[in-house]
């Protein structure tokens, strides 16, 4: 297994940071956090997936909208990282899921401790962070674009139907 | 003088009858009667323009699970356009047109 915040740790710094945490099953179906909580760790996928999800209404129902989903070795909850350390999505699992949980306080005193292993983990987290926030950018402006297609045509037929 | 007179009146009536006969013989038939009127249905307009036979779902007639399925579907072909972008960047890969049935 292949963990995106722990690359080019050695196995042993690896089985070091990796038993910062704890273990969790989660069953099919449940959540894992919900938007809005207290973000106090960062999960490793193990097993399993995990839906990403933001709540949109749909014809007055609210409804959760995916957002993305994560694989075995991929990190979620890294808003335990960063301030003002709440969770900006809802996290869920769609089939039986075992992660690994790292308390936030554990991974810093482990930074503190280890600032060369520190530093690798960190610039993981940023790797994945920035690909994250290019992703959304990218299907932002696409989702812009879209609407400025939309208006310009809407605009068109107006135009058109008035000068008859 | 009586028997004479006799076979003159026969004569007379028989070629009335033979007349009679001959003339039901040779009639030309009655003109034919009208058919009978029969209801003819109202033309219908004529139509240049058909109507789709399919009509068009609009978003909201769609059952709500299918128009979720809808927009997973859309975010999962928007973030692989935003992973193609990211992975190769121009303009042409940012605006690249998507076949998410969600916006077409």
């Amino acid at each position: 297994m292949t963990y995106e915040l722990l690359k080019g740790l050695s196995p042993a710094e690896i089985e070091h940071v990796l038993a910062l945490g704890t273990r969790m099953k989660v069953p099919a179906g449940g959540p894992l956090f919900q938007l809005g909580d207290d973000a106090d760790r960062v999960f490793l996928i193990e097993r399993g997936r995990v839906r990403l999800t933001l709540p949109i209404k749909v014809r007055e129902r609210e409804e959760n909208i995916l957002i993305e989903e994560s694989a075995p070795g991929q990190l979620v909850g890294w808003s335990a990282m960063i301030p003002p350390y709440r969770f900006t999505l809802r996290a869920s699992v769609p089939l039986e899921t075992e992660v690994i949980a790292i308390p936030r306080d554990a991974l810093q005193r482990y930074f503190e401790a280890q600032p060369v292993q520190g530093q690798k983990i960190l610039l993981n987290l940023a790797i994945v962070m920035g690909h994250r926030l290019q992703l959304v950018q990218a299907m932002w402006v696409r989702e812009i674009q879209r609407a400025v297609e939309q208006r310009s045509a809407i605009g068109a037929t107006a135009h058109s139907s008035a000068s008859k | 003088m009586e028997m004479f007179l006799m076979a003159v009146c026969m004569s007379v009536f028989g070629m009335g009858v033979a007349a009679l006969a001959f003339g039901a013989a040779t009639r030309k038939p009655s003109a034919p009667l009208p058919p009978p009127a029969i209801p003819i249905a109202k033309a219908a307009p004529a139509r240049f323009f058909v109507a789709p036979t399919i009509p068009e779902v609009a978003s909201h007639q769609l059952p709500i699970e299918a128009l979720l399925a809808q927009i997973e579907n859309h975010v999962r072909i928007e973030r692989a356009a935003a992973e193609s972008f990211v992975q190769f960047p121009t303009n042409d890969m940012l605006h690249s047109k998507t076949t998410s049935t969600f916006v077409n």
